[in-house]
């Protein structure tokens, strides 16, 4: 087994912070993140010859894969259950009302969100990647990734509402 | 799709050339889905400004080492790297005592038994450190009926190696000691030699004698 080295520094190495800002949003905290992010770094090395197309998403899959394999391992309680995709409540468009967005409330927000939707818009928002890109390294249908990324969007913008705390919430 | 999901998918350029400009027909002539279209612009906006973006440490921007690849493998490898050494220790203790026993043939049949003629302990044991990177044990065993007779510095198995030359009745015993933990134990016998060995606080010793198998154990025992 032979790993060029620098070709290998020259490819994946510009996309570690892509990598690693991934694995920090979907951890939630920098120990973690450099844990699975080293363990996923170590795995894209070794199948560095495996590599087909661009860097980036190639490691960005990887790393995910990483991040849901340690969750699943450690905090099983954060993976989505089932029946995660159907909305409860439904708000439209006129509930996204934010104009004044605190920095430090927005990042809480997109932390809270759940994994799935939280993962596709770190992707989209922060690597701006295209869906079909997304679907791939989600492993999801395109279809899927539009709509969650559409649901992460509401739900963020129903927790930065400042209304959005006191506001009983209706279902159904 | 849900209407809404459309919006979002026109936000970031996903919608087909056909919805898109059906949309903005729409947008047109509704100003509340224009208003929420300008919203959601602005939320993204918000993301990709405001949201942190976390860059990687430094110690994770450079190609894993050899090294930390095989601390993936590490404990297959100690059970291979166990495994050969058990085999070579296998194979090479057989050689490692034909050489003892040649060692302490040449020394007694010619007249390179002892460097240092001294029954005292306190004699031997600075005359041997001084030559050596190491300071074997020296043990008065005089009064178990094997008396000291001196020391020499001998090579064995590429190595200088301190030799501790004790009587017992007629016979002579060479105690060859060494620095190192891998022998547990065993005897060896050729040509009417025996050899036992083991390893005592860091030190390993080797038996050479012509005395018999039972008294030469019984010696190490003293000397364990």
């Amino acid at each position: 087994m032979s790993i060029d080295r620098a070709r290998y520094e020259a490819l994946v190495l510009p996309h570690v912070d892509a990598a690693y800002n991934l694995a920090r949003w979907l951890t939630r905290n920098d120990h973690d993140a450099q844990d699975v992010l080293q363990e996923a770094m170590l795995r894209a090395y070794r199948h560095f010859d495996g590599l087909r197309g661009e860097a980036r998403p190639w490691l960005l899959a990887i790393v995910r894969n990483a991040c849901w394999s340690w969750l699943r391992a450690n905090r099983p309680a954060e993976l989505p259950a089932a029946d995660d995709e159907q909305e409860s409540d439904t708000p439209g468009p006129e509930a996204l009302a934010a104009r004044e967005f605190d920095r430090r409330a927005l990042n809480e927000a997109i932390a809270a969100l759940p994994l799935p939707f939280r993962e596709a818009l770190v992707l989209r928002e922060l690597e701006d990647l295209p869906y079909k890109e997304i679907a791939r390294i989600a492993g999801i249908p395109i279809g899927t990734v539009m709509s969650r990324i559409a649901r992460a969007r509401r739900l963020l913008a129903q927790a930065l509402q400042p209304a959005a705390v006191p506001r009983l919430r209706v279902h159904k | 799709m849900r209407t809404d999901d459309r919006l979002h998918a026109y936000l970031d350029g996903e919608l087909d050339a056909a919805s898109a400009l059906e949309l903005e027909r729409e947008m047109a002539q509704n100003p509340a889905l224009r208003a929420s279209v300008e919203r959601l612009r602005e939320l993204s906006a918000a993301v990709r400004t405001q949201a942190d973006y976390h860059r990687a440490p430094a110690r994770l921007k450079r190609a894993p080492h050899e090294k930390r690849r095989w601390f993936v493998f590490a404990p297959a490898f100690a059970m291979a790297l166990l495994l050969g050494a058990g085999i070579a220790l296998y194979l090479e203790r057989p050689g490692e005592d034909t050489e003892l026993v040649a060692s302490h043939v040449r020394a007694t049949l010619g007249n390179r038994l002892i460097d240092v003629a001294s029954s005292d302990q306190h004699t031997v044991k600075p005359w041997l450190s001084a030559r050596l990177p190491y300071s074997p044990p020296v043990a008065d065993l005089s009064s178990e009926g094997y008396p000291l007779a001196g020391a020499r510095i001998d090579y064995v198995a590429g190595k200088q190696v301190a030799v501790l030359v004790y009587y017992r009745r007629l016979h002579t015993i060479d105690v060859y000691v060494w620095p190192g933990e891998e022998a547990s134990g065993g005897a060896f016998a050729r040509d009417g030699f025996n050899v036992e060995h083991f390893t005592r606080g860091g030190m390993r010793y080797a038996l050479v004698s012509d005395l018999n198998r039972n008294e030469l154990r019984d010696f190490a025992k003293l000397l364990n």
